[in-house]
């Protein structure tokens, strides 16, 4: 059963090989240029905080450089790699074989049909989980530089924290729970509905619905998130806008997290001394460095004056921002959390699946 | 004599509907058996049931004594031609023998050959582009090599045309002659069957209408023409199956274990296509009694 499902995946794995080898290529090309570019913006000799200017322009310079796009373009394809397994070769799997009848076929040999499914769902499986990872893996290595450009400065543009939402679904374990996941789904739609088409559009459905439900609403909460609340100034990393009537209340946004690097900022609001939400701007503060136009005409601040002196009499009026956050420290045990969320529900796809072809003819 | 498949009020429901009901019945072994009945009569569901394609809803069926697809060995005892004959199109005819070789232990890989080259296939060609007919000798020849006890045809021939359904047939006999194997052959087209068959059991709406040797079934059968009578009249062992009336004259169809000695009667042989036909177009409201005579004597 081992060789006829090799015989079978051949074209899948062709498909496979091919990839990676371009991937391969398009990384190890452009990889070394972009190592050396780092070491001669100074990174490779910086200790500390020497390292902030240079880091920065490293990161900010991405943009105007080919790897910005080449880093998108290799992230998209590791994003887009799990649904293309689970759309090409898990909802073709069993569907493909009883649309054509040739099920009927494989299941009068000599072999119980439950080995059938099990032979091709490891086969298929291993190799989807091991294409992916090796994808994110190779752009891992290439992105060494990036990421440690923004480990020593800041993010900006492309270059982002390992908690961000690209770089968490692309490195790591991740891409290995994807995979499985996407490639059961596919599997398990293609038995249910029996028609390869119609498996494919469903397992393309769901897969996006939980990569978007994933970050937005379970990831955040996969740990009870840190609280911290910090001191509001003009050389803070916030970012203030006025709103209301003569700029009568604002809002405050934390940009980062001082002395927190890498963690993951999951929402930020200004409080008074008691620690309550406030939006009201204290009295004193309406006029000061303010346009009185609301934040529809531009930010509302005049010019020259800018946010940091309204920022530094928030500061003066007691008030602090809340920061809710993730500590970068928490990085493996997320993935890990979501990577076995991931597995255990293509186990139970595939345990369903086992389930349901008993039924199937 | 056993049975290589025996079912007792065996069902099968999809959604609502049901393919087959009740079905109670035993084919003995060593026999080239056609199963033939009407369109809708529960030939393929029956076939597949016993294939262990489909699970009963109701009922028991064992197939040499086993529950269908019971597992390994079991599946290598019974092999199966579907009747789409499917095979796999991108799939060489060479690769079709090879995954023959990998999934059945008692795999004959120099009969399987052997009918290849009968049948002068190409090894190298796609399974894809075969003919209707090449598709069917390849399915018989992976459902033929696995060297099974019992060989299951569910309508092979239905989508053949007449010489590539005559070829396969005698492909078919001869296999059958060389190896010791029963074969149950579902069809709706008796002349396939009377080519072939030794036993015959006709299906209508899922119940036996009859089951015998088909010489048995000849000799028993006769065709009676004379001056209109009451069939009432009839001597008790002469059974009516079919009958005609004229003002003047009458046609019956009757099953009788001896000899018509009423110098009335006018007396003809049936051939096995008017056999079936009369079964297959009798009412089928039998009370329980005649159906238990009319079960298959095994």
């Amino acid at each position: 059963m081992i060789r006829l499902s090799l015989l079978q995946f051949r074209i899948q794995a062709i498909t496979a090989a091919v990839t990676l080898a371009a991937f391969t290529i398009l990384l190890a090309a452009t990889g070394p240029h972009l190592a050396s570019t780092y070491a001669a913006d100074g990174l490779g000799s910086c200790h500390g905080s020497s390292c902030l200017s240079p880091a920065t322009y490293f990161t900010a310079s991405l943009a105007r450089s080919p790897y910005g796009p080449l880093f998108l373009l290799s992230t998209g394809i590791i994003l887009l790699a799990p649904a293309v397994i689970g759309l090409f070769w898990g909802a073709p799997l069993i569907a493909r074989e009883l649309e054509t009848g040739t099920a009927t076929l494989a299941w009068n040999q000599s072999v119980t049909r439950t080995r059938w499914l099990a032979v091709k769902l490891a086969i298929g499986g291993l190799t989807a989980m091991a294409v992916t990872e090796a994808l994110s893996l190779m752009q891992t290595w290439w992105a060494v530089p990036i990421s440690q450009a923004v480990a020593d400065g800041s993010g900006a543009g492309v270059a982002q924290s390992r908690f961000s939402q690209l770089n968490f679904a692309t490195h790591g374990i991740t891409p290995i729970g994807y995979a499985a996941f996407a490639f059961a789904l596919g599997v398990t739609a293609g038995a249910l509905i029996r028609r390869t088409l119609p498996a494919m559009a469903v397992t393309l459905a769901v897969f996006a619905a939980l990569q978007v439900a994933m970050p937005l609403w379970v990831r955040p909460n996969l740990a009870p998130p840190d609280h911290v609340a910090i001191a509001v100034t003009g050389q803070g990393d916030f970012s203030p806008a006025p709103t209301g009537p003569g700029g009568s209340t604002f809002t405050l946004l934390a940009v980062t997290i001082p002395g927190r690097p890498g963690a993951w900022l999951l929402s930020s609001g200004p409080v008074n001394a008691a620690g309550q939400p406030v939006s009201t701007t204290p009295a004193a503060c309406t006029s000061v460095g303010n346009t009185g136009q609301s934040s529809a005409q531009g930010n509302g601040f005049q010019a020259g004056q800018g946010p940091a002196a309204f920022l530094d009499c928030l500061g003066r009026h007691g008030i602090r921002e809340a920061l809710t956050y993730q500590p970068a420290s928490r990085y493996w045990r997320f993935q890990a959390t979501e990577t076995a969320i991931y597995l255990a529900l293509a186990l139970a796809l595939a345990g369903y699946g086992f389930r349901r072809l008993g039924r199937l003819s | 004599m056993s049975a290589v498949i025996e079912t007792s009020n065996l069902g099968r429901q999809y959604r609502r509907t049901w393919a087959l009901r009740d079905c109670t019945l035993a084919i003995p072994e060593g026999h080239v058996v056609g199963l033939v009945g009407p369109n809708g009569a529960g030939k393929t569901t029956l076939l597949r049931l016993a294939t262990g394609m489909l699970a009963p809803t109701r009922g028991t069926i064992t197939v040499l004594g086993q529950r269908p697809a019971a597992g390994p060995a079991q599946l290598a005892r019974v092999g199966f031609v579907a009747q789409d004959t499917a095979v796999y199109a991108r799939l060489t005819v060479a690769d079709h023998l090879r995954l023959g070789a990998w999934l059945n232990p008692g795999w004959d890989d120099d009969l399987a050959r052997q009918r290849i080259g009968q049948l002068a296939l190409d090894p190298k060609q796609r399974a894809g582009s075969l003919s209707g007919g090449q598709r069917a000798q390849l399915a018989l020849t992976l459902a033929m090599a696995k060297r099974p006890e019992l060989l299951i045809l569910d309508e092979p021939v239905a989508s053949l045309d007449p010489l590539a359904r005559r070829e396969f047939l005698q492909g078919l006999m001869e296999a059958v002659a060389d190896q010791r194997l029963s074969v149950v052959l579902s069809s709706h087209l008796v002349a396939d069957l009377e080519r072939v068959c030794d036993y015959l059991v006709v299906l209508v709406a899922s119940r036996v209408r009859v089951a015998g040797e088909v010489g048995g079934l000849l000799a028993t059968h006769h065709r009676l023409s004379g001056p209109r009578r009451d069939p009432g009249s009839l001597p008790a062992g002469q059974e009516v199956i079919t009958e005609s009336h004229t003002d003047k004259q009458s046609n019956l169809l009757v099953r009788t274990g001896g000899p018509v000695l009423d110098p009335a009667w006018a007396v003809t042989p049936v051939s096995l296509e008017d056999l079936v036909l009369a079964y297959m177009s009798r009412a089928g409201d039998e009370t329980p009694a005649r159906r238990q005579h009319l079960g298959v004597a095994s």
